[in-house]
């Protein structure tokens, strides 16, 4: 993609005219995304109708991008949506790597390992997102515990100096809470591989 | 850990997808042009994971690889043994290295015999145990047989020497635990392996040690003797297809 159009994608997603799709898988997108942009892996089981249900819902008169890191995975992903009828205004390929290299903005949120993250468990507030069943199998000592669905509007209990391990089982719905948060200016960490990981170490918890 | 085997269900051969979940890196052993460089792709993507090693266990003289190809498309070098004689630059692998995906990793096993560049991959995932829980092994044993040592070879000589170190290779096997799984590059009428290997792609070391009928000998002129009288015709074309894969180019 030419210079001139990816700054005029990027304006376009900034203001909102073009919604850009990030097709790589979720833990990428977690480490590194374009601001603004949504989580949509790429699947050949059900992505592109999942897609346009999902933009059947959204405000009309928006234009569908994809991002990604490789050609035939975008590629693939174009076709899939274009034999639903829906159009494909731009894609980019070249991975946050290229992006970053134009000089255009990335949100990134550090993967923490387990054991990096008990070595500095005073550095970090931990915030597990787990929903109250999965609680009993253990926590990290002091965890806040907000399931992912409350987050949002949970959000004003959080301090916006302090440093947030976001945290549920496999490390999935913490991703997703980890890019909410750094989205609205939060610096959060993500917990790779989440409690089972945690568990797995041996590290402590606390059972409540 | 993230297991998908992909199969070529025309010539038997298998091919593997191993990923950690954790840090989405995965490793490609074996890549075959059946299944194509794309399906190799949409499968990583599909699982959450991305492509951070390419492998083969050795270089093929029956089925042509798409290794060079699906290590250029994710930006990678190909891992093969040191010994391996191809003409592109490659990742040279040796015994005792440790390819790290995060909790997951692989150790490499030199097991020379059905070619002097066959590898075994010892596969570990340190989420569950710190000891191995499946060896890939390639052209060496195979569910019910081991891999045949004449493909690679000039010389009727030549073919009784890499019997005799498959003999060696395939018995290093039975010093791993029973419960170790064992997952080849070939299955069923494979023309890599001789008459006994199953149709079943995949098996475990106590499952070999206790039925494979090559392991019952133990001598190592008995077992020579024995893979030379059974061996099988050679793939059709496999001098042109290690050609192609060796990266020579071939007369048509
Ligand atoms: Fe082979």
């Amino acid at each position: 993609m030419a210079v001139e159009s990816l700054n005029m994608l990027w304006k376009q997603v900034e203001e909102g005219s073009v919604v850009l799709l990030d097709i790589r898988p979720q833990g990428a997108f977690t480490e590194a995304h374009v601001p603004g942009a949504v989580s949509a892996p790429y699947s050949r089981m059900g992505w592109a109708p999942a897609v346009r249900r999902w933009l059947n819902s959204q405000p009309g008169g928006v234009a569908v991008a994809l991002f990604g890191d490789n050609r035939v995975l975008v590629e693939t992903a174009k076709k899939a949506l274009e034999q639903l009828d829906v159009p494909v205004a731009a894609t980019f390929e070249g991975g946050v790597a290229a992006w970053q290299a134009e000089g255009l903005p990335l949100v990134r949120i550090p993967n923490l390992t387990a054991d990096e993250l008990v070595k500095n468990l005073q550095h970090w507030k931990v915030i597990d997102v787990r929903e109250p069943y999965e609680w009993r199998s253990g926590t990290i000592p002091n965890a806040l515990k907000i399931p992912l669905g409350e987050l949002p509007h949970r959000i004003h209990e959080l301090d916006p100096k302090a440093r947030y391990a976001i945290v549920c089982a496999s490390g999935n719905r913490s991703q997703a809470a980890a890019a909410f948060l750094a989205e609205r200016g939060f610096e959060v960490g993500n917990l790779a591989g989440g409690m089972s990981v945690w568990l797995g170490s041996g590290h402590p918890i606390e059972r409540g | 850990m993230i297991w998908v085997p992909l199969y070529d269900t025309t010539q038997g051969c298998s091919s593997y997808v191993i990923g950690d979940e954790v840090t989405g890196r995965a490793v490609v052993v074996d890549p075959l042009e059946t299944v194509g460089v794309d399906n190799y792709l949409l499968t990583a993507q599909e699982w959450g994971l991305a492509i951070s090693h390419v492998l083969e266990t050795h270089v093929h003289a029956d089925h042509r690889s798409v290794a060079r190809a699906l290590a250029e498309a994710v930006g990678v070098e190909v891992g093969l043994s040191h010994r391996a004689p191809v003409s592109y630059p490659f990742r040279p692998l040796r015994e005792g290295d440790r390819l790290e995906l995060g909790q997951v990793a692989l150790e490499v096993w030199e097991t020379p015999g059905h070619t002097e560049d066959s590898l075994s991959f010892l596969v570990y995932d340190r989420l569950r145990a710190p000891e191995p829980w499946m060896v890939l092994t390639g052209d060496s044993l195979f569910v019910g047989d081991v891999g045949r040592p004449d493909l690679a070879v000039a010389s009727a000589e030549g073919a009784e020497a890499a019997a005799a170190q498959q003999y060696q290779s395939v018995r290093r096997f039975l010093s791993l635990p029973d419960y170790v799984e064992v997952h080849p590059a070939h299955y069923g009428a494979s023309a890599c392996g001789g008459l006994f290997m199953s149709k079943k792609p995949h098996s475990t070391i106590g499952y070999e040690r206790k039925f494979n009928r090559l392991l019952q000998i133990s001598d190592v002129e008995a077992f020579v003797e024995q893979q030379l009288r059974l061996l099988k015709p050679p793939p059709e074309g496999a001098a042109r297809i290690r050609g192609e894969n060796l990266g020579l180019v071939v007369e048509a």
